[in-house]
C-alpha cells in the first residue's frame, strides 16, 4: 500500500554520503523507545518518582478583563499543611516565546486579561490543604470592557489590552511583491471570496504537568516537564526566576504529544518552580483538560479575504489576500503566525505578483500559539478552495490549476525563500493516478466526491527565534571503552521519532548496527542545547549535525585504525564492524579500533553542528525570516468524500496522500507523521473548535473538543516521494507538517464535487453543512419564483 | 480540576436493602455503572455523601426472555444489550441504541437502569465548579438563571440517553422498588418535562427491571442517532421507531426521540399515520410532528435547529428503513 | 474520612489495600499499586487512555471507584508481557507503529486485548468498534488498525 519512490531530482546531500538504500537510513524502523510506550514502563512527566512532593495548585482569574487591586494570600498562607503561595510579584520578569514580545507573566501581575489566566498558586502538603488555600485567596479585581471577537477588540473605542498596542494590533502586516494590479489586469479572470476558520486545539492526550525541585543549600532547581523546547523554558525560568541559568537543569521525560501547544514556555511550568523555590522542596502540578483549554496556544479563530487574478492557462498573476487572526491576550508566537500565513500564502507556486495585510489582534481569550501546521493551514484552505473555483469557470481540471503554476528549483519565491527541491509534479502525478481521478471524477453517483490540493511546509525555521548566530543544531557523540555509542542530543522526541532518526543517521554514517547506540536527549546538563522541536526542524537541522558528528568520529576511528595497522587513513576500508586495509586481508574489528583511538585520549568525544547557509535565510524586508527555511516539503492529496445530504454528514472514505520528504531517513515513522498530519486537518477540518461564552470555553473537553475517533477516520495511503533536497541530511526533508494543509481544502473541494456546495466556513459539522444545503435550497425557490431561468448554480465550482 | 468529593460508600447485597439504605440517608444515591454519576462528581456537580454501590446486588443483571415478554434487570449492561442475540433479533433497537452509547469502556460498565436515569445535560451544567462559579451557576444547579433561556425560569438541560426512546416504542414499564413495597409503571410516566427533576421517582425508589411486553412477529424497530463523530457523543438527537409494515402499508408506528427535550418523548399523533402507505406524503407527515414536538434549545455546542432538522431526517429514514421503503441511504457518520 | 480494606487481584497477584471510598481506581493503580502504564487523558470518561480490564471487559479506571473492585480481577498494561516479552499486540504496535508519542497506547493496547480474547479474527468495522473509545492524537489510527491486524495473525 505504502512505497518510496527514490528516483527523483536531485543529488546526494552536501557533506553526507551518497547512499541509495542506506543500511539503516532509509529502512523501516521501529522507534528505539518504542518498548517502553507498549509496556507501560515509560515515564510520563506525571508519572515520574519524586520522593516527598508538595502539590502545587493554581487560583485562575474569574474575570475576562481588569486591574487586579488586590491579591490577599494572608488567610491562605495560615492554613495549616499550605508551604507556600505566590502571586505575580514572585516572579522577576514577564516572559514570552519571542524576544521582542514578552508581555506574560506566569501569574498575572497589574491586570488579568482573560479568563482562566493564572492568578495565584499554592503549594501544601496534600490535595486538601492547597484546595483550601486556593479558596481562602481573596481576590479584587475591578473589571474592565473584554472583547472576545477580532471586531470588537478592533473597535475605535475599545479598551487597550496592552498598553503599548494601540487598536489591540499585536502586529499589522503590509507586504507587497511584484505588481499586483498588473497582476489583475493581466488577468483573464478574477474572483475574490471570503472565508472563516474557528480556533482550534492540539488536544494532545497527556495532560499538562511539571514536577520541580528546588534546593535551598546550593540555590539549584531541576525542572521536569511536558515540554517541547527544554531549552526555551531552562532560558525562560532563568529569566522569570531572576536564577543564574548555570543554577537550573531541566529534563524532558516521554512527552505525550505537543503539536506546538508546548512549543513555548508555559505558565504551569513557571509557576511550578517558582513555588518550589518558595517551598524549598520538590512541587508536582498536573493539571486537567479543562487547564489545557485555558493554557490554550492553538490556531487562532481567522477571518480572510482572498483575491486571485488567474490566466485562461491557469497561471496565477496575482493574489491579494487580507488576513485577521483573533490571537487572544498575549504575545505567545502571535507575530510569527501572522507572518507565516502570508510568507507561505503563495510560495508553493510560482506567482507572479502578491499583495498581503495581516492583523494579528489581541482579545480577551486565551492566548493563541503555534498548532502543527503553524500559521499557514488556513490560508492554504483558502487559496487551495479558490483555485478550485476559478478553475472551474475557466474549464480547467483541478490538477491542470496547478501544473499551471509550477516552480522549477532552484527557485527564489517573490519573498526571498530559497527552494532547492520541489517535489510537488511527482506528488500531483501520484495522486492522480492512485485516485482514479482521470476516471472517476465526474462520473460519480452524487453525494460522493473528489477533491484535490497541495501544500508545503518549512523544514524548521532558517532563523530561530531566539537568534544568538549560535549553530541552530549540535550534537555530541561519546565513543567508550565499551564499544558502545551514545548520541547525546538536546532535540525533544516528543513522540515524532527523533531519537530513533539520530540513532539511524549515526549508525549509518558509522555503519554499526543500531543496537550498539543509545540516545540520552533533552537533559540540559548532559545534552547539547536545542532549540526543541516546533517547525519540523528536527530531522533536518539536527539530522545534519548528527551527520558531522557521526563523521566526525568515523575520521578519528579511521585514522586510529590506520595507526594500528600502520597504514595511511585513506588506505582503510571502513565498515563498522571491521575495518579493512584495502587489497589485503588486514582487519581490525570494531572493538580494536575504538581500543586504538581511546589509547591516545581516553574516552572519545566528538561533536558535529549545522547551521542554515545564509541564502536560505529569508530576504531583508520586515518580517523576512518567517516563512524561510533551508528545506521546503511538498504534499498534494486527494480526498473522497460522501455527504449525506439529509443530515449534513461528510464521511470521508479515502485520502491518497503523497508527500515530498526530500529522503526517509525512516519510512515508517513517516508514513505514520504523514498519516498523523493529515488526519490532524481532518479533524480541524471535520469537526473540530473551540467556542467561547463571555470568554469562558464552552469545550473545555474532550466530548465537545470533537477529535475524531477511530470510526469515521479514514484509510490514509500514502505515497513518499523523495526529491532528495541538497541541503537535507541524505536528502531528507520535513515529513510531519507539511501535509496537514492540504486536507481541508481537499475536503472542501470534494464537498463541492460531490454536492455542489462550496464551504468557506471550517469545520464543516454537520450543522453547517446542512444550512449550506437549505440554503441552497431557499435560493433555488427564490429563483423558481421569480422566474428566473435555470442556471447553474453559480456555487458549484 | 476538583478532587473527588467524600462520601460513604455502602455495598447493599440485595434491592431491599438498597431501597432501605435510601431512606435512611437523604440525598443518597446509587451507583451502578458510574458512567454519568462519577464523571459528575469529579466535576463537583453532584456531592452526595452517601453512595450506594448496587455491584454486589444479585440478579440485578438478569436478562429473561419469556412468553410474556423482555425482562431487563437494571443492572444489565449495555454491552450485554448489544450483543445478546435475542435481543438483536427481537428488539434491534435496543441492541442499536446500547450499542450506539459512548465507548465499550463506558457500555461494559454502564447498565439499562442508569441509561434510563441519566442526568439531563447542558453546556453550562456539564462543566467544572471553577467554570460554573465564574459563570454564576445556573439555574439546574446553584444560579437562578438559565443561560440557554435568561429570560425564562425554566430549565432546559436536555435528556440525552440513548436507550429511553427504544423502550419507549417497545411500549416498556419499569419496576420500582422502595421500602413499602414494589410499583410498575409504564416508562414515559418515569419521566417530567423539567431538566431540574426529570425524573419523577422518590428519593428512596430503585428500578429494578425493565419490562418490556411480547409483540407481533412483523413488529420491527430500530434506534438512529446524529452525532458530530462516530462513537463516544451523546445524542445530538436520537430516533427510535417500532413499526409493522403491510403491503406497503403502515398498520402500526411507534417514534420516540432523545436529546431534544428535557425529557425522551413518544411522539404523539403518529397513530394519524397508521393506515396510510409508506410514501412521501406520509414521511413528510411524519418529519412535521417530529420538528413540532422536538424542541431541543441551545444546551449543546451544536446548534439546536440543526438538532430538530436532523431528528425529523432521521425519523423519515428509518421508518423508511424499517418499512423497505427505500434501500437505507449511503453510509455517513450517522449511525 | 474512614477507609475500607480492598480486596482484589491485580495483574495476577492478590492484593489487600486500604482505601477512601471516593479513591479512583486509576488512582488507586498509578498510586498504591505504583502502576502508572495506567494513563489520564481527560477529567473523567472521555479519552480511553485509562483503560484496563476488569474480569476481562474494557473499563475506564477513571471513573471506576477502587472499593467497586472488590473481589474483581484487574488488568493493566504492565500485566501483558510474557515471560518478561512483549505480547503479541505490543510487539505488533511496536513493529507497526501503532504507537507514536505512546500516551495512549496501553489504553488502546488494553482494549484491543478485550477484543482479541472475545474475537480473534476481527474485522477491519470489529476493530474501529472496539477501538471506539479510545482517542490517539498522533497516528491517525491507520497504524493501529494495522497493529491489531498483525497482532491478529493476519
Amino acid at each position: 500500500m505504502n512505497d518510496v519512490s527514490r528516483a527523483t531530482a536531485g543529488g546526494p546531500a552536501r557533506d553526507a554520503p551518497a547512499i541509495a538504500q542506506g543500511r539503516t537510513a532509509g529502512q523501516r524502523t521501529p522507534l528505539i523507545d518504542g518498548v517502553e510506550k507498549v509496556t507501560g514502563r515509560a515515564r510520563y512527566t506525571a508519572d515520574l518518582p519524586t520522593g516527598e512532593t508538595l502539590v502545587g495548585r493554581i487560583l485562575r482569574s474569574p474575570i475576562a478583563h481588569g486591574v487586579i487591586r488586590r491579591i490577599d494570600t494572608a488567610a491562605a498562607r495560615s492554613i495549616p499543611g499550605v508551604r507556600a503561595v505566590i502571586t505575580g510579584e514572585d516572579f522577576a520578569a514577564p516572559y514570552g516565546v519571542i524576544p521582542i514580545a514578552r508581555n506574560e507573566w506566569p501569574l498575572a501581575r497589574g491586570k488579568v486579561r482573560h479568563r482562566g489566566e493564572p492568578v495565584a498558586a499554592v503549594a501544601a502538603i496534600d490535595e486538601t490543604s492547597a484546595e483550601a488555600a486556593l479558596a481562602a485567596i481573596v481576590l479584587d479585581i475591578e473589571p474592565l470592557p473584554a472583547y472576545f471577537s477580532a471586531a470588537a477588540a478592533r473597535a475605535a473605542d475599545a479598551v487597550q489590552l496592552h498598553e503599548n498596542k494601540a487598536g489591540n494590533i499585536e502586529r499589522e502586516v503590509d507586504q507587497a511583491f511584484g505588481d499586483v494590479d498588473a497582476g489583475f489586469a493581466a488577468a483573464d479572470l478574477v474572483r475574490e471570496r471570503t472565508f472563516h476558520y474557528a480556533e482550534v486545539a492540539h488536544g494532545q492526550i497527556e495532560l499538562n504537568a511539571a514536577v520541580a525541585t528546588y534546593e535551598p543549600e546550593r540555590d539549584r532547581l531541576t525542572t521536569q516537564s511536558v515540554t517541547q523546547v527544554p531549552y526555551y523554558l531552562h532560558l525562560t525560568l532563568a529569566r522569570c526566576l531572576g536564577m543564574d541559568s548555570s543554577q537550573i537543569r531541566v529534563v524532558k521525560p516521554f512527552v505525550g504529544g505537543g503539536f506546538g501547544h508546548r512549543v513555548e514556555p508555559l505558565n504551569f511550568e513557571l509557576v511550578t518552580a517558582a513555588l518550589a523555590r518558595a517551598a524549598g522542596g520538590t512541587v508536582k502540578i498536573e493539571l486537567s483538560r479543562e487547564d489545557g483549554f485555558l493554557t490554550h496556544r492553538g490556531r487562532p479563530e481567522t477571518d480572510i479575504r482572498l483575491k486571485l487574478g488567474m490566466k485562461k492557462s491557469g497561471a496565477i498573476t496575482a493574489v491579494d489576500c487580507e488576513i485577521v487572526q483573533r490571537g487572544g491576550a498575549y504575545g505567545g508566537y502571535g507575530l510569527v503566525t501572522i507572518l507565516y500565513a502570508g510568507a507561505l500564502l503563495h510560495a508553493l507556486y510560482k506567482v507572479a505578483a502578491v499583495r498581503y495585510h495581516g492583523y494579528r489582534v489581541y482579545t480577551n481569550t486565551p492566548p493563541c500559539g503555534a498548532m502543527r501546521g503553524h500559521g499557514a493551514v488556513d490560508a492554504r484552505h483558502a487559496f487551495e478552495s479558490l483555485l478550485d473555483i476559478m478553475a472551474g469557470e475557466l474549464g480547467l481540471d483541478p490538477f491542470a490549476a496547478r501544473r499551471a503554476n509550477l516552480i522549477v528549483p532552484p527557485y527564489r519565491t517573490l519573498n526571498d525563500l530559497q527552494v532547492n527541491s520541489y517535489g510537488i509534479p511527482d506528488c500531483l502525478d501520484w495522486v492522480e493516478q492512485a485516485s482514479g481521478w482521470k476516471t472517476r471524477r465526474g462520473k460519480l453517483p452524487r453525494g460522493r466526491g473528489l477533491g484535490l490540493a497541495c501544500s508545503h511546509y518549512v523544514s524548521g525555521s532558517a532563523k530561530p527565534v531566539h537568534w544568538s548566530g549560535e549553530p541552530h543544531a549540535v550534537i555530541n557523540l561519546k565513543l567508550d571503552f565499551d564499544g558502545g555509542i551514545t548520541i547525546l542530543t538536546g532535540a525533544a522526541d516528543i513522540g515524532q521519532g527523533s531519537s530513533t532518526l539520530l540513532a539511524q543517521v549515526v549508525a549509518e554514517v558509522l555503519s554499526v548496527p543500531l543496537a550498539r547506540i543509545r540516545v540520552i536527549a533533552a537533559d540540559s546538563a548532559l545534552t547539547p542545547k536545542d532549540n526543541g522541536s516546533y517547525s519540523s526542524r528536527v530531522s533536518f537541522m539536527v539530522g545534519n549535525a548528527a551527520i558531522r558528528a557521526a563523521q566526525e568520529m568515523k575520521r578519528v576511528l579511521v585514522t586510529a585504525a590506520a595507526k594500528r595497522l600502520e597504514v595511511h587513513p585513506e588506505d582503510i576500508e571502513w565498515n563498522g564492524d571491521h575495518c579493512r586495509v584495502a587489497g589485503t586481508d588486514r582487519t581490525l574489528d570494531f572493538a580494536g579500533a575504538v581500543d586504538a583511538a581511546l589509547v591516545d585520549t581516553g574516552t572519545l568525544t566528538v561533536k558535529g553542528s549545522w547551521s542554515t547557509p545564509p541564502e536560505t535565510q529569508g530576504g531583508k524586508f520586515r518580517g523576512a525570516a518567517v516563512g524561510s527555511t533551508a528545506g521546503f516539503s511538498y504534499a498534494a492529496q486527494v480526498v473522497e468524500v460522501v455527504v449525506d445530504e439529509d443530515t449534513g454528514a461528510v464521511a470521508v472514505e479515502r485520502v491518497w496522500v503523497a508527500h515530498d520528504c526530500g529522503f526517509a531517513i525512516n519510512p515508517l515513522a513517516v508514513e505514520g507523521q504523514v498519516q498523523g498530519a493529515v488526519w490532524m486537518g481532518m479533524g480541524q477540518a471535520l469537526s473540530e473548535e473551540t467556542q467561547y461564552h463571555e470568554g469562558l470555553p464552552l469545550r473545555p473537553n474532550m466530548l465537545d473538543y470533537r477529535v475524531p475517533t477511530i470510526v469515521e477516520s479514514p484509510p490514509i495511503e500514502v505515497k513518499l516521494v523523495e526529491s532528495r533536497d541538497p541541503l537535507g541530511p541524505f536528502g531528507a526533508k520535513e515529513a510531519s507538517e507539511g501535509a496537514l494543509h492540504s486536507f481541508a481544502p481537499a475536503l472542501a473541494n470534494a464537498i463541492c464535487d460531490a454536492i455542489g456546495i462550496r464551504l468557506t466556513d471550517l469545520p464543516a459539522s454537520p450543522d453547517r453543512v446542512l444550512e449550506a444545503i437549505q440554503a441552497r435550497k431557499r435560493r433555488e425557490r427564490l429563483r423558481a419564483s421569480i422566474g428566473v431561468s435555470a442556471q447553474p448554480d453559480p456555487e458549484r465550482h | 480540576m476538583e478532587r473527588m468529593p467524600q462520601f460513604d460508600l455502602r455495598r447493599p447485597a440485595s434491592i431491599a436493602e438498597a431501597a432501605a439504605l435510601l431512606a435512611a440517608e437523604p440525598g443518597a444515591r446509587l451507583l451502578a455503572g458510574g458512567t454519568d454519576l462519577l464523571p459528575t462528581m469529579r466535576r463537583g456537580i453532584e456531592r452526595p455523601p452517601v453512595l450506594v454501590d448496587l455491584g454486589a446486588v444479585r440478579d440485578f443483571s438478569r436478562i429473561d426472555f419469556a412468553d410474556a415478554g423482555l425482562a431487563l434487570g437494571a443492572g444489565v449492561t449495555l454491552s450485554q444489550l448489544a450483543m445478546d442475540g435475542r435481543i438483536v433479533h427481537h428488539h434491534r433497537a435496543i441492541a442499536e441504541a446500547a450499542r450506539s452509547v459512548a465507548g465499550p469502556g463506558h457500555r461494559s460498565a454502564a447498565t439499562i437502569g442508569g441509561n434510563l436515569c441519566l442526568d439531563t445535560r447542558c453546556v453550562f451544567y456539564n462543566q467544572s465548579e471553577w467554570w460554573r462559579a465564574t459563570n454564576h451557576y445556573c439555574l439546574k444547579l446553584g444560579g437562578d438563571v438559565c443561560h440557554v433561556a435568561p429570560q425564562g425560569s425554566h430549565c432546559h438541560a436536555a435528556f440525552c440517553g440513548d436507550l429511553a426512546p427504544a423502550l419507549l416504542v417497545l411500549g416498556a414499564s419499569i419496576e420500582l422498588c422502595a421500602r413499602r413495597g414494589a410499583r410498575v409503571i409504564p416508562l414515559s410516566d418515569l419521566y417530567r418535562d423539567d431538566g431540574v427533576a426529570h425524573l419523577a421517582l422518590e428519593p428512596d425508589e430503585v428500578l429494578v427491571r425493565v419490562l418490556v411486553p411480547a409483540r407481533s412477529p412483523a413488529l420491527v424497530s430500530g434506534y438512529r442517532k446524529a452525532r458530530a463523530r462516530g462513537a463516544i457523543d451523546f445524542p445530538l438527537a436520537g430516533v427510535a421507531c417500532a413499526l409493522v409494515a403491510r403491503d406497503g402499508v403502515l398498520a402500526e408506528l411507534k417514534v420516540a426521540l432523545t436529546g431534544t427535550n428535557s425529557r425522551p418523548i413518544l411522539l404523539a399523533g403518529t397513530e394519524a399515520l397508521v393506515g396510510r402507505g409508506i410514501d412521501e406524503a406520509t414521511l413528510s407527515a411524519l418529519g412535521k410532528l417530529v420538528q413540532k414536538q422536538a424542541s431541543p434549545m441551545r444546551t449543546t455546542v451544536t446548534q439546536s435547529n440543526y438538532r430538530r432538522q436532523v431528528a425529523a431526517a432521521l425519523a423519515q429514514r428509518l421508518v423508511r428503513e424499517l418499512a423497505g421503503y427505500e434501500p437505507s441511504a449511503a453510509r455517513a457518520s450517522m449511525s | 474520612m474512614t477507609k475500607r480494606l480492598l480486596a482484589l487481584t491485580v495483574n495476577g497477584r492478590m492484593r489487600e489495600d486500604a482505601v477512601a471510598a471516593n479513591l479512583l481506581l486509576l488512582d488507586y493503580l498509578r498510586g498504591t499499586a505504583g502502576l502508572t502504564g495506567t494513563k489520564q487523558g481527560c477529567d473523567g470518561g472521555e479519552c480511553g487512555a485509562c483503560t484496563v480490564l476488569i474480569d476481562g471487559q474494557p473499563r475506564l479506571a477513571c471513573i471506576t471507584l477502587a472499593a467497586a473492585c472488590e473481589g474483581r480481577v484487574v488488568e493493566t498494561i504492565e500485566s501483558l508481557a510474557i515471560e518478561g516479552r512483549m505480547s503479541r499486540l505490543q510487539q505488533a504496535f511496536h513493529e507497526k507503529l501503532g504507537t507514536q508519542c505512546g500516551f495512549c497506547t496501553p489504553g488502546m493496547i488494553m482494549a484491543a486485548e478485550a477484543l482479541l480474547r472475545r474475537n480473534p479474527r476481527p474485522t477491519d468495522a470489529d476493530i474501529r468498534e472496539a477501538l471506539s473509545g479510545n482517542l490517539c492524537r498522533c497516528t491517525g489510527y491507520v497504524k493501529i488498525i494495522e497493529s491489531v491486524q498483525a497482532a491478529a495473525g493476519g
